[in-house]
């Protein structure tokens, strides 16, 4: 009997960025962010959940070396040690934990295969956790 | 009555590597590279168990019986043991996926598939599988 698991992988980016919204002014930013519009930077986590059905052989349900090459690829290379707001991904992106969850998952959703992603969590410090988990959630 | 899920965390140490039995040296070196190689992990496990509140005790369900249950039942078995040398992982590889699908089955008709929530196998701070029995 095939039966869904799903796994979970956490990577690691360290990254500068500010909050703010380009439509308001700076003083408007200020207010509204406090020491978050102040260009500073995280440790971040980010943990990528996919499902799959382990094969009945390998006993595999994700192929890991696939899924970290892609995730390195189309994400990692671009915020680790890099500005936010200057990575192409990001591109408009509020850097809100949940403004990048978001985003990551639009990068990655199409890029997995069909329908495996489930979750997209961005750990931002260690007391601030931010979860996407597509539209319909 | 308010239903509530609570979860509590164990750990074993074990050692395993990938071999499909069916498969020749080379192809399982091809294929699984160095997991093919006997080592080892500080596995943790996470098993949430969900229920009504008991309006006499406050609980889902007493912790110290949860403790209880996973350790004879899983946390002996497979603590400081080879999992390859398991009977449970002699036709299936000891990967992250097929330990948490095991686990589950020695759990579920211990604690009920109806109290038994979901169970998370941790290989490292990196990986985790979980399991919710759909």
């Amino acid at each position: 009997m095939a039966r869904e698991v799903t796994l979970t992988r956490v990577y690691h980016f360290s990254a500068a960025h500010e909050l703010a919204n380009p439509a308001l002014p700076p003083e408007a930013n200020a207010a509204l962010y406090g020491a978050c519009h102040r260009p500073h930077g995280h440790n971040y986590y980010l943990e990528v959940t996919v499902a799959g059905m382990p094969d009945p052989v390998t006993g595999m349900a994700v192929d890991l070396g696939a899924l970290d090459a892609q995730v390195e690829r189309s994400l990692l290379a671009q915020v680790d040690h890099h500005k936010l707001e200057e990575a192409p991904a990001l591109a408009g992106v509020i850097t809100t934990g949940e403004g990048l969850a978001r985003a990551f998952w639009g990068v990655l959703e199409p890029r997995l295969a069909r329908g495996s992603l489930r979750r997209v969590t961005v750990v931002e410090t260690a007391k601030n956790r931010f979860e996407y988990r597509g539209q319909n959630d | 009555m308010a239903r509530a899920r609570s979860t509590r965390r164990f750990s074993f140490a074990a050692g395993h590597h990938y071999r499909v039995a069916a498969w020749s040296p080379e192809e399982n070196e091809r294929f699984f590279g160095r997991l093919t190689v006997p080592h080892g992990h500080n596995y943790t496990l996470d098993v949430t168990v969900r229920g009504d509140i008991d309006e006499r005790t406050g609980m889902v369900i007493d912790l110290g019986e949860l403790k209880r249950v996973v350790a004879e039942t899983v946390v002996d078995r497979f603590d400081h043991a080879d999992l390859n040398a398991d009977p449970l992982f002699r036709d299936r590889v000891p990967t992250t996926e097929n330990i948490a699908l095991v686990v589950w089955d020695l759990l579920a008709p211990k604690l009920g598939v109806d109290r038994l929530a979901s169970v998370r196998v941790w290989e490292d701070a990196t990986l985790s599988v979980e399991y919710d029995g759909t």
